[in-house]
């Protein structure tokens, strides 16, 4: 039993960090209609800056989150304006092929920078606390307790500040949006900082306990398309259902169907919700 | 017309040339080296021509290719290693077995369209790799299989030298490249075409568009299948790594250097670009920078690759060279420069 | 007239195909420029240098350059003539194909009569054509097999893994408990552990509780696994896979409550898990003596050495034998008295063992038949809070003692 809720809350914390990675990515999908191949490699980026912080320059773990997320979202406009900005026309096969070009670009200019090693955040919050028979450590629940507050702040921000709401318009209607005088370029460009921030949030949570080098962002990626698409790309509660859906099926299947063949049932899983539903299980309207 | 008689001479010229060069390269350069590069290069560029149809002329990302060619350098050499069957029977079994996977992938993943084809089928490479990393029992897992031998004799032509191997594989690559070019001009041709331009407008034309996807799917897969098959005879070696969408994205970035939806592209692309990381090959760290900066530039410049590009401006030059020879009249070099531009996705 | 721009586009690639291929300009070599008087004898070296295996390329080839450099400095002495050695090295990561490509790029290229090889596909792939293209393998693996196919041009570089885990589960064994539970990586050295390492237990009187491997290159929280394997109440965990990740996991146990001993495959090196986790998580494991700690007269100035010319960096076991066969086959072409046959090199690799030069770390016996190393295997227990005292294992295949 004790097992069962101990693996329970590990999907938990899984589900949390594929949560803020995925909402970026889901949230660039709605609005730009681009498949950000490159997204898993912003979050390996965020790790970085984070780790770099705090062992170079001994700064504080929170303020080098902070400082990672500004970093990560002037880079995620820069990756807007040179990559898929002036692709905004071209065929969707290009526009994927030109993500899957700046996903090899990042990753190998990771390794040139910073080399193949594994690095780990310094861990500052490393004790375990009991909760109901399962042992945790701080460091897990600041994920959650993280990836919440964050969820949390990103409807907010969505819902209820004007310049969010430019981007649920766009989400929603593009060509409306524009018509109402709203700005194409700023809100794309905005969206791509926000979800860049997101991803590194999501690098600087996990670090301490998960380790940085450069393969995690390709790790990440496939798993976090996989949500996106079981949750309807494009679609924000679709992919934070998604997520949990994800990390849960991970810590369970591992635990209780099989270590070996863990990620062919999620991978699997997508195939089959495809097969029965070919635009995901909570996609908008029609194609 | 008497232009059409000199372009179809060029044209022959051309092949011969080529044919002959291909014939006595190893001769030219008998460099063992050298014949290993363009062997392999050879090989992932039947590969590649899979590839071409789906991507280029049906106009779908298909990520599932180095799945394909997993499942064809598995297939071939399981049996030829496991049932001790001849190469001659179990490449055509791999080939088919690949062919009816690709099938059976095709039903479910043309359900969907546009992104989700691609991550779907991108997930379907993923599950083909995994489980061939993770059924031990049969493929030897991470460890792979040892020892595939190489293609039995046919009478008195044994495949045990190099050069040998390397006629083996031209000849298949001739095979590939005649059917393909066949295709792109057939009847059938125009239909992935047309899919490729609209599937809207395909299927008003009476088109059977799942058919008909289907049907390239299985090709591309069945030369994939065939290259994966010769991979695996010729190196001798498997491990799972060949399955991994690492190799797609290698597959895709051949193509579009090349030039996709053209004859010449895969071959180009994949000659070129082996060529390029071998004498880059001390600054392999700084190879894959330079290959993703490379795939961005050219789906946004050259989304034609290198022979669409060079075909865009001989189209240029003849039009400048027309306008000169019939100062003024704009009309016809209007029409020729049309039409070059049409024949750039033959 | 479409098809002059084909023509002339082919004949263009075929000509950067061949310039391409032609291009000699420098591989990452450590060549300064030879002077007249000294000669070159090219040595090759195909394994990852980029990629996710760049970090265990990386330990391998520095071990190399130090021995050459160190060769190079007195210089090689075949026939009377003074020679020097240029070590090639090219990127394979971790590919059979790219191995294989590689390896005859060397031969015919650089015509390096030898190549180093660190990983077991790559020597496998390299093992179908080295007799006829003539060449002499190094492989740096503990793969079994690659000494066992009949290759008559292969030395195989390090100790067995087999030897380990018998002696390694008594050690555990007496000190905490019969269950094991394994949690090692799902690398074909991970599996080949796990598969000696369960009789091996099983033999002792011991019992398996659990099983889950887990690819530490590729998964990204560990805790499913180390919790999954610790509902069944292990005495001991039999962990390993790169060093980093292999802390990860040993610290997750510690943090999850566990508070038995460890069994570490070879893979995992202490020297590497010191900077992660403090040494006390490491309390009750057995595993591979740090190279710095290993009872030889070469073996402490030899990590001095290397700290000297890497920046403070300890060398683990990937450098020390990479640097000790160089040393080997430096001894071996001397005696030979030949820089091109592969076959009379291996010779005079057999002439001079039994192997002791005062600069190698670990004594070499001699080469098996079928290239297997003969090489005696070694252990330590992190006993109190610090390294206890070592133990040394002997290999069967070691006939000269007899």
């Amino acid at each position: 039993m004790d097992l069962l809720i101990q693996q329970i809350f590990n999907g938990f914390t899984l589900g949390s960090i594929y949560c803020l990675v995925a909402l970026g990515l889901t949230l660039i999908y709605g609005i730009m209609q681009v498949p950000n191949f490159a997204h898993g490699h912003l979050y390996m980026v965020g790790g970085y800056v984070t780790f770099f912080m705090m062992t170079l320059y001994g700064i504080n773990y929170w303020l080098s989150a902070i400082i990672a997320g500004v970093v990560l979202a002037v880079l995620g406009i820069l990756l807007e304006r040179i990559v898929f900005n002036p692709m905004r026309n071209s065929p969707s096969t290009n526009k994927f092929i030109a993500a899957v070009g700046a996903m090899m670009f990042l990753e190998a200019a990771a390794r040139v920078l910073w080399g193949s090693d594994f690095r780990s955040i310094p861990a500052i919050y490393d004790n375990v606390v009991m909760i109901g028979g399962v042992r945790l450590t701080e460091q897990r629940l600041i994920i959650i307790a993280g990836a919440v507050i964050l969820m949390v702040a990103l409807y907010v921000f969505l819902k209820h500040t004007l310049i969010g709401s430019t981007i649920e318009a766009m989400a929603q209607n593009r060509d409306g949006a524009s018509l109402v005088g709203i700005d194409v370029n700023r809100v794309a460009m905005l969206t791509f900082a926000v979800a860049s921030i997101l991803a590194s949030a999501a690098a600087s949570l996990s670090g301490p306990i998960f380790l940085v080098y450069p393969a995690m962002g390709s790790l990440i990626i496939m798993k976090v398309f996989v949500i996106i698409v079981i949750g309807g790309m494009g679609s924000i509660p679709g992919a934070v259902l998604g997520s949990f859906i994800l990390g849960m099926t991970e810590s369970l299947g591992a635990t209780y169907i099989s270590s070996d063949y863990k990620d062919v049932i999620a991978f699997a899983i997508l195939v089959l919700i495809l097969s029965l539903r070919p635009s995901g299980l909570f996609a908008k309207g029609g194609h | 017309m008497k232009s059409t008689n000199q372009s179809s001479k060029v044209k022959y010229i051309a092949y011969l040339g080529i044919f002959a060069l291909a014939i006595a390269f190893p001769y030219i350069s008998p460099n063992r080296y050298y014949l290993t590069v363009v062997t392999l290069g050879f090989i992932y560029a039947i590969a590649v021509y899979g590839l071409n149809l789906i991507v280029g002329y049906l106009g779908q990302l298909s990520l599932a290719q180095a799945g394909f060619f997993g499942m064809g350098a598995y297939t071939s050499g399981l049996l030829s290693l496991k049932l001790g069957l001849s190469f001659w029977l179990s490449l055509p079994i791999a080939a088919a077995a690949t062919t009816l996977l690709a099938l059976l992938v095709g039903l479910i993943s043309f359900r969907t369209r546009g992104h989700y084809f691609v991550i779907l089928t991108l997930c379907i490479g993923v599950i083909i790799h995994l489980v061939i990393e993770k059924w031990d029992s049969l493929t030897g897992g991470v460890r792979g299989l040892i020892g595939i031998p190489i293609p039995t004799s046919i009478g008195p032509i044994a495949f045990k030298s190099l050069e040998s191997q390397y006629y083996l594989v031209l000849a298949f690559l001739i095979l590939t490249i005649f059917v393909m070019s066949r295709i792109a001009s057939s009847l059938v041709g125009r239909t992935f075409k047309s899919i490729r331009n609209s599937e809207e407008l395909a299927a008003t034309l009476g088109i059977n568009v799942m058919k008909s996807k289907l049907l390239a799917f299985g090709i591309a897969a069945f030369f994939t299948g065939i290259a994966g098959a010769l991979f695996s005879s010729y190196i001798r070696f498997l491990g799972p790594e060949i399955a991994s969408t690492h190799l797609t994205f290698e597959f895709l970035l051949f193509l579009l250097i090349g030039g996709q939806a053209t004859i010449a592209g895969p071959l180009v692309g994949t000659l070129l670009a082996s060529a390029i990381t071998e004498s880059l090959q001390f600054m392999q760290e700084y190879r894959m920078v330079v290959f993703g900066a490379l795939l961005i530039l050219i789906v946004k410049f050259f989304p034609g690759g290198l022979v669409g590009a060079t075909k865009t401006l001989k189209a240029k030059l003849e039009k400048r060279v027309n306008q000169g020879k019939k100062s003024g009249t704009n009309l016809p070099s209007k029409g020729e420069s049309h039409a070059a531009k049409n024949r750039g996705f033959n | 007239m479409k098809r002059k721009s084909i023509w002339l586009v082919l004949s263009l690639i075929v000509l950067l195909v061949v310039s391409g291929c032609g291009n000699k300009s420098t591989p990452t070599s450590s060549d300064p420029g030879a002077s007249g008087d000294v000669k070159t004898v090219n040595i090759g070296y195909t394994g990852p240098l980029s990629g996710g295996g760049a970090l265990f390329g990386k330990d391998v080839t520095e071990g190399l350059d130090l021995a050459v450099d160190e060769i190079n400095a007195k210089g090689l002495m075949v026939n009377g003539e003074k020679y020097r050695i240029n070590l090639i090295k090219l990127d394979d990561q971790y590919m059979p194909d790219k191995a294989a490509t590689n390896a005859r790029r060397l031969r015919t290229e650089f015509e390096t009569p030898v190549i180093f090889v660190p990983h077991s596909g790559g020597a496998f792939a390299l093992q179908q054509f080295n007799e006829t293209d003539e060449f002499l393998i190094m492989a740096y693996t503990s793969e079994g097999k690659v000494a066992k196919t009949g290759n008559k041009l292969t030395v195989q570089m390090t100790t067995p893994y087999s030897l380990y885990p018998e002696v390694y589960s008594k050690k555990v064994m007496d000190k905490f408990g019969k269950k094991l539970a394994l949690i090692p990586t799902s690398s074909q050295y991970g599996k080949d552990w796990s598969e000696a390492m369960i009789p091996a237990w099983e033999k002792l009187g011991g019992t398996i509780v659990a099983n889950s491997p887990v690819d530490y290159n590729k998964e990204v929280d560990f805790n499913t696994y180390v919790s999954k394997a610790l509902a069944a109440n292990p005495d001991v965990l039999f962990v390993g896979g790169p060093s980093q990740p292999t802390a990860m996991v040993i610290k997750q146990a510690r943090q999850l409550g566990f508070k038995g001993g460890f069994i570490l495959m070879d893979q995992a090196k202490v020297e590497q898990m010191e900077g992660v986790i403090p040494l006390t998580d490491l309390e009750g494991a057995v595993c591979l003596t740090p190279v710095y700690l290993y009872d030889s007269p070469g073996a402490k100035p030899f990590v001095e050495r290397f700290k000297a010319k890497y920046n403070g960096k300890v060398p683990a076991w990937e450098s020390s034998k990479n640097y000790d066969n160089m040393m080997l086959l430096a001894k071996g072409i001397e005696k030979a008295g030949n820089v091109t046959d592969a076959a009379k090199i291996l010779e005079g690799m057999r002439a001079v063992t039994p192997f002791n030069d005062p600069t190698i770390t670990a004594h070499i016996p001699g080469i098996a038949e079928g290239g297997g190393s003969m090489t005696p295997g070694t252990g330590i227990m992190i006993e109190n809070g610090q390294y206890g005292k070592q133990f040394s294992i002997p290999n069967p295949a070691d006939t000269t003692k007899k």
